[in-house]
């Protein structure tokens, strides 16, 4: 929908367009997902439990009342009725099919995200959409088998079907495409195969490849698309094939993949200039550059698999001071050789920056310090969970005012005396309220979530950190964080196992001097 | 040699008397109000004080030809047996040079005669260290020595104390050095770790911990040590402060590390010296107990001027040296000399060393005048100055000589390694600036503080006052001080100079007076504008100093006077422009003051410790 607004307002004038074309890099989605579940609850789409009985179908069109190029309607097979669409879809879909733009909207809103979405809402709404962005796509998913097992395999999925032995890698994924431009001269049903070869490409771990969706695009013939009249040009020409392209170059927007001059090539060999794909390939080579490094704490692309890296990488990403050392406090061990006894040994990888040691070190024994979590931390898809270790705030008649001490600097006065500051026009000093919170000394992330494990990063801690044996240690662990946790691809989805058992909000008080 | 150093002590004998007026006034602290506020404070408020810099201070012609007798043998030495390619090579100053130093008495210049030295004012001292100059290490050497090493028992040594030392310190059997240092502690005096604690019986101090860099480590046996004590205040609270020492070698316990091995001045000694157990008996208490701070501060005060001079002396000595390879390097059947962007070094190194001579020369005058004020900000000056064109026309006079420059054949590539240091010990000059500035400020501001209040309370007057003079100076009244004219203290064919003078103290006392008004005791916190005010000052400093120095020149009949007062003008229009520009910069809002970019910047880089712009070479696509 969004895109197809974009589309309309591209020669508009720029904040719109602006704000369009951020909908479309942010890619919408996760709104209309969130929308269609939530709002079918309130009584206009009292389908949902029947949705996924319902055949799933792509490159269908709702089709509330307003009149559509028939040609249009039934693309593939049956069409479906606007039953299970919520009223906000319907609404959107009615204003782009009066303009006549309705078969990338029908794309854009029936495809992708209904057969996304559907196993999501049977497990129950998040309220983390973060993670279904990546997964979003144009690309319409062909039905679930376990839900229509009747239903045929794709077309063309013949090729993409492996020989024993055979592996899964570009190279045998460009030998299919090949194998379909061989065996099809004429290229009858490229478009499917098209959509195919999208959904294959995670499968074989070419979905950032920019040479492999050049070569997807080139399946499409060249010049038959293009519109060579001015009717042509009003109206959508060739939608299905249009949309198809944009699948394409969706599908490269959300791996992050720049198109290059041969995407450009080959866009205008085959759509022609003033094409929807071609526009889209535009505000990607405009967006995509502009918010490629707009994350000021990037996270590399492929996260470390070892739990121990990937506790370190975590710890550097929320640890500001870049002189903070970090402590691999316990290896991971496991038990699969050794007997069956041996407990599991969790990885404990813990940060301290020297201020916090300082501040550590000055710590009020009288005053007990807390270990706090976990908290969660997102790196990727990948969700981490991490411990502080801190105070409470001291009260403000008990702060110490740092004073200048008097025979302090041996060259130049630390002080004048004078008895008047900053005039008040060069004292550029906002009124903040500041919320201050109290010190954090250290934290860690560990592969267990116990005091048993969280006892053990004290004991390092207190290594390097002497005092830490005369403060009382308070734990004050949450049973649950409040935060998604789960989602498809997680690598350590497992929330905290032993806190049910610990009561939450109950202090207990432990580690009175030397634990 | 030692016939002449006895002339030499009966010569200084003269002025031995004259000079312990000095060393007794150098002894009151520094920040009781002098009883005439020196030169650069007075340009703080505007002012140009006369008294004591116009006329330049004159030597009587008698000192003179002692000076120049002292200087011949001096110079004869460094010229025919000192090799400084092989001190620098070998890391140290060979066993005989350093007895011939001592037999020459230079161990001893500024220690009054009656305790063996040669009593040297501070103006003899200066043009001695010109001499001195042409060897960085023994330079550096000697300055460890008697600048900072044994000043403390000149400056606030007790009379035993004196008897018992200054002799043998004066005839260079004992080496003095001077340990402040440590790892932990730079200019930073609170985070000295070394501690003396007091016996049980009273009678010594054991002295623990570590110093490092201290020059002249390993030759010293005598070291004038701080150390942080207990000491009960008047309140009835122990604290720490520090103290001064003065620790002998045999005292037990001092060992020193291995030289350091170090870029430049590599044949002096440097290395760190630890305390162990140490005792120190309480009548080597340099000073109070717990005054060690102020004593630290005014040795490390008293002794900067003179590395004015001692650059002086070498840029005179790579003005000759160049000035013959110039003169006889052929290029494209052309002397070098004939190039304009050859003959401009040499017009920036003769103006620099004009400078610094004048700046030092008038520095140590003022120092030797009796009842003589605080002069430690001139001092600051003349060090940042000359230390700072030190190292830019050693560097130009290399680039004279091109590849040639660069090779270990010729003395340059040495000479720009000696003086790199120049700029970092006896105070940095970033830290020097603040000084310079903040003292200055701080003198300022007592004094404004009375009109300051009225304009912040809004009495009607003084704001009628004040903008008044604004509109007056917005018209670009002419400044008169007093410079020019029938009697001005500055000849005529100088008059164009001396306006430019009188205008940049003008307005620069302006400018102090809108600082402190928008700052006031914040000012410690602008480090930039502070070294704007700074290099404002320095050059004020060095245009009065031409100035008077070539006005003399004139009414003496000093031979190439005219030559002087090109130097001197040139000077004062590039100080003159300069000053405008530092001046508009500290304006607010002024569009040439880049300080809140600088600032973001360097903010920026920091918080990633690296360098943040993506390479030319990369692409987002």
């Amino acid at each position: 929908m969004r895109l197809l607004n974009g589309a309309n307002l591209m020669v508009g004038n720029f904040p719109k367009e602006f704000h369009l074309q951020l909908d479309i890099l942010n890619s919408a989605h996760p709104m209309l997902l969130a929308s269609t579940p939530r709002e079918s609850k309130c009584g206009v789409g009292k389908r949902v439990r029947g949705w996924p009985h319902e055949p799933p179908k792509y490159n269908t069109l709702f089709l509330p009342c307003r009149k559509v190029p028939t040609s249009r309607i039934n693309l593939k097979g049956d069409c479906l009725s606007g039953r299970g669409m919520s009223w906000m879809q319907a609404i959107l879909l009615a204003r782009g099919l009066s303009r006549g733009w309705g078969g990338i909207c029908g794309a854009a809103l029936t495809g992708a995200p209904f057969s996304q979405v559907l196993p999501q809402a049977m497990r129950g709404f998040h309220c983390s959409t973060a993670t279904h962005n990546s997964e979003m796509s144009l690309v319409p998913r062909p039905p679930e088998p376990r839900q229509k097992p009747i239903k045929a395999l794709a077309p063309h999925e013949e090729l993409f079907r492996q020989g024993p032995g055979g592996e899964r890698d570009k190279a045998s994924f460009v030998r299919a495409v090949q194998n379909f431009g061989q065996h099809n001269v004429r290229k009858r049903g490229h478009v499917d195969f098209i959509y195919l070869a999208l959904r294959k490409m995670r499968e074989y771990g070419v979905e950032r490849d920019l040479t492999v969706y050049n070569l997807l695009l080139d399946i499409f013939p060249k010049e038959v698309f293009r519109p060579r009249n001015v009717i042509q040009r009003i109206f959508l020409h060739y939608p299905r094939q249009q949309e198809c392209g944009i699948a394409v170059l969706e599908q490269m927007e959300n791996h992050g993949v720049m198109p290059n001059k041969e995407t450009e090539f080959l866009l205008i060999q085959i759509f022609g200039r003033k094409s929807y794909p071609m526009l889209k390939y535009l505000r990607m080579r405009l967006w995509l550059t502009r918010f490629k490094n707009i994350n000021p704490f990037p996270v590399p692309r492929d996260l470390p698999q070892d739990p121990v890296d990937l506790a370190k990488l975590g710890l550097r990403h929320i640890e500001p001071d870049l002189s903070a050392r970090i402590t691999v406090y316990q290896m991971p061990f496991s038990n699969e050789l050794t007997s069956t006894e041996d407990p599991v040994q969790p990885h404990i990888v813990g940060i301290q920056s020297p201020d916090q040691q300082a501040a550590l070190a000055h710590h009020d024994p009288a005053r007990p310090i807390f270990v706090e979590g976990p908290f969660s931390l997102w790196l990727r898809s990948k969700c981490v969970y991490y411990h502080i270790l801190r105070a409470d705030l001291l009260p403000p008649e008990e702060r110490e005012v740092e004073e200048i001490p008097e025979e302090w600097n041996l060259y130049y006065p630390m002080h004048l005396d004078l008895d008047y500051a900053r005039s008040s026009w060069d004292d550029y000093e906002f009124d903040i309220d500041e919320v201050e919170e109290g010190p954090i000394f250290a934290m860690c992330i560990a592969g267990a979530h116990d005091q048993v494990t969280l006892a053990k990063w004290i004991q390092g801690l207190q290594e390097t950190n002497p005092a830490l044996a005369q403060i009382p240690v308070i734990f004050r662990l949450a049973g649950s964080t409040g935060e998604l946790l789960t989602s498809s691809g997680l690598e350590e989805p497992t929330p905290p196992l032993r806190e049910g058992q610990e009561e939450e909000g109950h202090l207990q008080r432990q580690q009175q001097g030397q634990s | 040699m030692s016939g002449c150093v006895l002339f030499l002590r009966r010569a200084a004998a003269a002025r031995a008397c004259r000079a312990l007026v000095a060393l007794t006034a150098g002894r009151r602290p520094l920040r009781t109000s002098p009883p005439s506020p020196s030169f650069a404070k007075e340009l703080f408020l505007g002012k140009i004080e006369k008294k004591g810099v116009f006329p330049f201070p004159e030597v009587s012609q008698e000192e003179l030809n002692e000076i120049n007798q002292f200087v011949g043998p001096v110079e004869k030495f460094f010229a025919e047996e000192v090799d400084s390619r092989k001190i620098d090579r070998e890391g140290r100053i060979p066993d005989d040079t350093l007895e011939k130093l001592k037999s020459l008495g230079l161990f001893g210049m500024q220690i009054p005669e009656e305790y063996g030295g040669l009593g040297l004012s501070n103006t003899m001292y200066a043009r001695l260290g010109e001499i001195i100059s042409l060897d960085g290490s023994i330079t550096v050497t000697l300055a460890a020595h008697q600048a900072i090493g044994l000043k403390g028992i000149l400056l606030v040594g007790n009379e035993e104390q004196k008897a018992k030392y200054l002799p043998r310190l004066a005839s260079g059997e004992h080496i003095a050095a001077f340990c402040l240092t440590e790892p932990s502690s730079g200019s930073d005096a609170a985070s000295i770790r070394t501690r003396a604690t007091l016996s049980e019986d009273k009678k010594h101090y054991v002295l623990n911990g570590s110093k490092v860099w201290i020059t002249n480590g390993g030759l010293a046996s005598i070291f004038t040590v701080f150390a942080k004590t207990e000491v009960v205040d008047s309140d009835g609270s122990v604290k720490d402060k520090m103290t001064a020492f003065i620790v002998e070698r045999d005292f037990g316990g001092v060992t020193n590390g291995k030289p350091e091995d170090k870029l430049g001045i590599r044949g002096s000694n440097t290395c760190e010296v630890h305390f162990e157990n140490t005792k120190v008996p309480i009548e080597n208490v340099l000073g109070e107990v717990g005054g060690g701070f102020k004593v630290a501060m005014n040795i490390l005060n008293s002794g900067r001027f003179s590395m004015g001079s001692v650059v002086a002396g070498i840029l005179k000595k790579l003005i000759e040296l160049t000035a013959e390879y110039a003169c006889t390097r052929k290029q494209f059947n052309k002397n070098l000399s004939e190039f304009g962007l050859i003959q401009e070094k040499f017009a920036l190194m003769a103006q620099k060393a004009y400078v610094m001579e004048s700046m030092t020369y008038l520095t140590a005058g003022m120092l030797d005048q009796p009842e003589f004020p605080d002069c430690s900000i001139e001092a600051a000056m003349v060090k940042v100055f000359s230390s700072e064109s030190a190292w830019q026309c050693v560097s130009e006079a290399l680039q004279i000589l091109g590849g040639s420059g660069y090779m270990k054949d010729y003395p340059y590539e040495r000479m720009l390694r000696d003086a790199r240091i120049l700029l970092i010990f006896e105070g940095t000059n970033e830290i020097l600036r603040m000084f310079i500035a903040l003292t200055g400020m701080q003198h300022a501001g007592r004094i404004l503080t009375a009109r300051i209040h009225e304009l912040k309370r809004g009495n009607v007057s003084t704001i009628v006052e004040t903008v008044g003079r604004r509109l007056r100076d917005s018209l670009r009244r002419t400044v008169d001080l007093g410079l020019t004219g029938d009697l001005g203290a500055v000849h005529p064919s100088l008059a164009e100079s001396a306006s430019k003078l009188e205008e940049n103290v003008y307005y620069f006392g302006r400018t102090v007076e809108t600082l402190l008004l928008r700052f006031g005791k914040s000012m410690v916190e602008e480090q930039l504008a502070m070294k704007r005010v700074a290099n404002v000052l320095i050059n004020l400093y060095g245009m009065t100093a031409v100035l008077s120095r070539a006005s003399r020149a004139i009414r003496v009949g000093l031979r190439n006077h005219d030559h002087e007062v090109l130097l001197a003008s040139m000077f004062c229009t590039e100080a003159y422009v300069q000053n405008l520009l530092s001046l508009s910069q500290l304006d607010k809002y002024a569009p040439e003051n880049l300080d809140e970019h600088i600032k973001k910047v360097s903010r920026q880089i920091l918080e990633k410790r690296a360098y943040l712009c993506a390479h030319p070479l990369e692409s987002t696509c």
